[in-house]
């Protein structure tokens, strides 16, 4: 598949000073704009992801990933990109997935495309996620935003240039995937759901905490409940 | 009596202390007459706090003035305490705001 050169990678990082420089070189070979954002990281990441040669820029503070996601975006429209690309830092997701995440979207048949863990069977991942965490976050997502979905909390998505400019995410932490479905929903926006693996580690999120700032499932039902109260 | 006389010495010295600090501009002129007629109210109530026992009792409930008082200013506690969460996380959303604008612009 071609991928075109006006569609960028979002690389929102937080402290992954290890995995960073391979998931960018996993990426690069599937897309050449990429852009790593650094999301406050106390470690090593900024330089590490400097050194390959790609776009970085840098929070000063860290403000979580859905604001790093949105910094990634308004520089992706910014620079005239037709398609952007989130992709997770940590090593959880496959860069030879992309191609077929973006082809529903090239092929004008939606403005979101979405990747889900659920399309292809029971994927394997913690019980506590299963069976607690996704369940809760599918009745969150039906309840508060309406959206019926088999993946609730997916990070593997790509957006159209009509998307990006639709959906603005105002959710700093991991609210941030409910807000994306919310507001492709109320922006009439096509989604379309594309399967996708995603590889556990040690620092996946829970039901009380996460990596970063405003994680784990806990906070995000909190912070969808105070966002509809403020609206 | 002498504990009427206790608390409108300590709505006192907050009145004293509110009147300091608007002559030293710390408190705005809006928030010094909010404060004001807050403690005013605050004194009145203390001073006829037997007939707000009647009125009180009058309204059906079983406890006396003072209690009804406590339960209302835990309501109001929280009122705020919901417009202050409110409130913070609008700054929130602008101190990340500002941290893009830096990002972006480097």
């Amino acid at each position: 598949m071609n991928i075109d050169t006006k569609i960028f990678c979002i690389i929102p990082s937080y402290n992954e000073q290890d995995k960073i420089k391979r998931t960018i070189r996993d990426v690069k070979k599937i897309i050449k704009n990429i852009v790593v954002i650094d999301d406050g990281s106390s470690d090593e990441t900024y330089k590490k992801a400097k050194e390959t040669g790609v776009i970085v820029l840098k929070h000063i503070i860290n403000r979580g990933q859905g604001a790093a996601l949105q910094t990634g975006n308004k520089f992706a429209y910014d620079n005239g990109a037709e398609a952007a690309v989130h992709f997770d830092a940590d090593g959880q997701f496959a860069a030879n997935e992309i191609p077929r995440l973006l082809k529903p979207l090239l092929n004008n048949e939606c403005d979101v495309s979405l990747g889900s863990r659920f399309i292809c069977g029971a994927p394997k991942m913690p019980w506590t996620k299963k069976y607690i965490l996704f369940p809760i976050a599918r009745l969150v997502n039906y309840v508060l935003l309406g959206i019926k979905l088999t993946d609730p909390q997916s990070g593997f998505r790509a957006l159209n240039r009509k998307a990006m400019e639709s959906i603005m995410i105002e959710q700093d932490g991991s609210a941030h995937c409910s807000e994306i479905l919310y507001k492709s929903n109320i922006n009439r926006l096509r989604i379309k759901e594309v399967p996708m693996t995603v590889i556990y580690n040690e620092y996946g999120q829970s039901l009380f905490r996460g990596k970063g700032r405003k994680k784990g499932g806990i906070q995000i039902i909190k912070d969808l409940l105070l966002a509809k109260i403020m609206q | 009596m002498f504990q009427q006389i206790i608390a409108l010495l300590i709505i006192l010295f907050f009145l004293v202390r509110l009147f300091w600090q608007r002559k030293n501009k710390q408190v705005s002129r809006t928030e010094f007459f909010f404060w004001l007629i807050f403690w005013f109210l605050v004194a009145l109530v203390i001073i006829f706090i037997k007939k707000i026992d009647i009125l009180v009792a009058g309204l059906g409930f079983s406890a006396t003035g003072i209690d009804v008082l406590l339960y209302l200013s835990v309501a109001a506690l929280f009122y705020l305490i919901f417009r202050l969460r409110l409130k913070l996380e609008k700054i929130d959303r602008e101190i990340t705001k500002i941290v893009r604008e830096i990002a972006v612009k480097k």
